[in-house]
């Protein structure tokens, strides 16, 4: 699995706050879904993954974290390709490939490759905690704001928690099976089981940790970090702004 | 009372304690010292659910009348896993949280929040993520984000339980500075209590949640008088004839990420021998018991098993290593006992009468005693354990290493990760302490050469006879 978490940095969009990111997200969005044109999908892409390179991302890190995403986009290449049959056949394959269906898979392959790069890249530089305390401003209760950020804190417990339970498992000699329904059943259970306990001891203690720190005392809470908004943020914006530009002119005249 | 349980938790406790005294809680694990802090803090029953007669008061006010949060302006409490009370992700957020949840101006906030920070000694790492730093550093964090809420009454729940010994040795300096500084009332509850002696502490020993005794204490003699520093005895020498080879480590590097944990490290583990391993948290003590599992794979180097090795591991917390729904049927996961024998062996760890019983619901002191059990009927030939004494009482460390003893005896190779320094020097054939360097050989050789290099709290001297 992709370990899709938030890396500290002082580079490229770790410099832009979590407004700016997520209004440049917001532009990539835009481009994946209301963009007509190829070109200005492919040119999303090129940004994003310029990005992402001057964020402090390797190029090997960024695309073995999208691997999955590359592998499925390619998926939908294929299977557009190979359903749709309009326009004038190109080669035959068995079945025939047209040119509408190439430009159909580069569509679908383009708009999920897009949409997900510019999330994953969002979330390689955002920092949750600073997201959380944007929407608790933009006035979603703090208490949804924490969950968002408790979420994210167990997303690595869990990821530690269920390799020590294999661990244990291989030690003892016990070899997960699915394919039987008892072996499969044997499996979730020897697994699931210590990890939700362990879960659940956690919850019990930071639940302790919260309320013995006043946490839903009022219903309002100060945010003593102030969220400055700066040239970065300035230049994101503008991005953001030029992007959804772009995709305004593509649809106006029909960008190829 | 809680109501999974069958005795009181806490029975007849009543106690006053003064503005800006010291107490330290001490007893067997399961005698009621995390309840005690518990309920003083507020979470017993608004949190955890339990029934309770009898009334807590604090400043005068009825703590079963508040609740957690609003107590939380006069009470705070340092649970034992510092991991497990983070709830940011990064450290000066943390330290933010409580003073936030209060309303204050964001200026006193920031006041408070670096004020806290250098108490504790951790303004350096201000804008560092949580789950970055050491155990040591959590600890002293999650002490940082309780005083930001300048409470009168600090609590502090085995707080140097899951540190290295150094990191404990710092705590209990933090915790003195702190003492002498600001004059807070403090209730520490605590297994070691030989550091804690500058401080001049009231002792309360609990056993089966009820106070048995109440005494100053300001010097070892009077840990002594109260039969609270009893030193481990001397184990007996290893076997001299055990059969079999033992395990070579050649030249073995290893690291996660660019960061080398260790490197060159060559060792050899006989036949019949106790290897001590110790080391600062992060050190790499876990991941030399990986390596040796098989879990893990050298970066460089090798590590040489007898061909045919059994091996068993006991984990740091029991029930991740728990995983059937009877303490029978978790006996019998690597296969069918007869009668006689299980019953035997459920005899030997005291949990007979707990044959059908739910593994999980078990208390944390009989779930170690069961993964022992069954990390030891297989009768591995290397037997390693991770912390295993943690959380654990004089009573059940002393089944433990009997059970070691014994598995010794019979010439299996072990290999015991464990902060108990005391113990170790009494346990062990060899010692390898892993930090900025490995160092190994007998465990006289490497406490002097630890002492020789300023590491104090490695060595028996400094914890002077405490054990779990």
């Amino acid at each position: 699995m992709p370990r899709l978490s938030y890396h500290l940095g002082q580079r490229g969009l770790h410099r832009v706050g979590p407004f700016g990111n997520l209004f440049l997200l917001a532009a990539f969005v835009a481009v994946g879904l209301a963009s007509p044109s190829l070109l200005l999908k492919l040119g999303a892409l090129f940004l994003i993954a310029a990005s992402a390179l001057l964020s402090g991302e390797t190029p090997r890190a960024f695309l073995r974290s999208l691997r999955f995403v590359l592998v499925f986009a390619l998926l939908l290449f294929v299977a557009q390709a190979l359903s749709i049959r309009e326009g004038a056949t190109l080669v035959s394959i068995g079945v025939p490939i047209t040119n509408g269906g190439l430009v159909a898979g580069a569509e679908m392959a383009l708009r999920f490759l897009v949409i997900l790069t510019a999330s994953f890249l969002f979330v390689l530089v955002t920092d949750p905690d600073r997201l959380a305390h944007l929407f608790i401003r933009l006035g979603i209760p703090y208490r949804y704001g924490f969950a968002l950020i408790l979420a994210l804190r167990f997303v690595p417990f869990f990821r530690g928690e269920l390799r020590t339970v294999r661990e244990a498992q291989q030690i003892r000699g016990i070899r997960p099976s699915v394919r039987s329904l008892s072996g499969l059943r044997r499996t979730v259970r020897y697994t699931f089981v210590p990890v939700l306990v362990s879960g659940l001891l956690r919850v019990d203690s930071i639940t302790m940790s919260m309320s013995g720190r006043a946490f839903g005392l009022h219903t309002k809470r100060t945010n003593a970090e102030p969220l400055p908004i700066g040239a970065a943020d300035g230049v994101a914006g503008a991005m953001g702004l030029l992007l959804v530009g772009l995709v305004l002119l593509a649809r106006r005249y029909a960008w190829p | 009372m809680f109501p999974d349980r069958d005795r009181p938790a806490l029975a007849e406790v009543s106690e006053r304690i003064g503005a800006g005294e010291v107490v330290v809680v001490t007893g067997p694990s399961g005698c009621g010292k995390s309840t005690l802090c518990r309920t003083l803090a507020g979470f017993v029953p608004s949190l955890l659910r339990a029934r309770v007669t009898g009334e807590v008061q604090i400043e005068g006010e009825s703590v079963f009348a508040s609740d957690a949060a609003r107590l939380a302006l006069r009470v705070g409490l340092v649970q034992q896993d510092p991991d497990a009370q983070i709830c940011t992700m990064r450290v000066r957020q943390e330290v933010a949280f409580g003073p936030e949840n209060l309303c204050l101006p964001a200026a006193e906030v920031n006041r408070r929040v670096d004020a806290a920070l250098a108490a504790t000694g951790i303004a350096h790492l201000e804008d560092r993520d949580t789950t970055t730093l050491s155990g040591g550093e959590k600890q002293r964090l999650a002490i940082a984000s309780i005083l930001t809420m300048a409470p009168r009454i600090l609590l502090l729940d085995e707080p140097t339980a899951n540190l290295d010994p150094a990191g404990a040795k710092a705590i209990f300096d933090t915790l003195a500075q702190l003492q002498a500084r600001k004059q807070l009332t403090l209730l520490i509850a605590e297994h070691r209590l030989a550091p804690l002696l500058p401080l001049e502490p009231r002792l309360l020993v609990l056993a089966e949640g009820r106070i048995v005794t109440r005494r100053a204490a300001r010097r070892h003699e009077d840990l002594v008088a109260l039969g609270l520093r009893a030193a481990w005895p001397r184990c007996p020498d290893r076997p001299s004839n055990p059969s079999g080879g033992g395990v070579e480590i050649h030249g073995i590097s290893f690291g996660y990420g660019t960061v080398p944990l260790f490197e060159n490290l060559s060792l050899s583990i006989r036949p019949g021998e106790i290897l001590g391993v110790i080391g600062p948290n992060g050190g790499g003590k876990t991941t030399l018991l990986r390596l040796l599992a098989g879990l893990e794979t050298p970066n460089t180097g090798r590590i040489d098993r007898p061909r045919g090795l059994r091996g068993g591991m006991v984990f740091q917390h029991p029930h991740q290593q728990i995983f059937e729904r009877t303490v029978r049927h978790e006996l019998e996961i690597e296969g069918p006992l007869g009668a006689r024998d299980r019953t035997a062996l459920l005899a030997a760890a005291r949990l007979d009468r707990l044959e059908d019983a739910a593994p999980l619901s078990l208390s944390l002191g009989e779930q170690r005693r069961l993964t022992v059990v069954t990390t030891l009927r297989t009768r591995p030939g290397l037997l390693l354990l991770d912390e295993p004494f943690i959380g654990q009482d004089r009573r059940n460390a002393a089944w433990m290493i009997g059970r070691l003893l014994e598995a010794r005896a019979a010439g299996a190779m072990i290999v015991l990760v464990s902060h108990d320094i005391p113990l170790l020097a009494s346990l062990c054939d060899q010692l390898l302490y892993l930090g900025n360097e490995a160092i190994a050989g007998s465990p006289q050789d490497v406490f002097g050469r630890l002492a020789e290099l300023g590491h104090d709290a490695f060595t028996p001297g400094y914890w002077d006879g405490d054990g779990p």
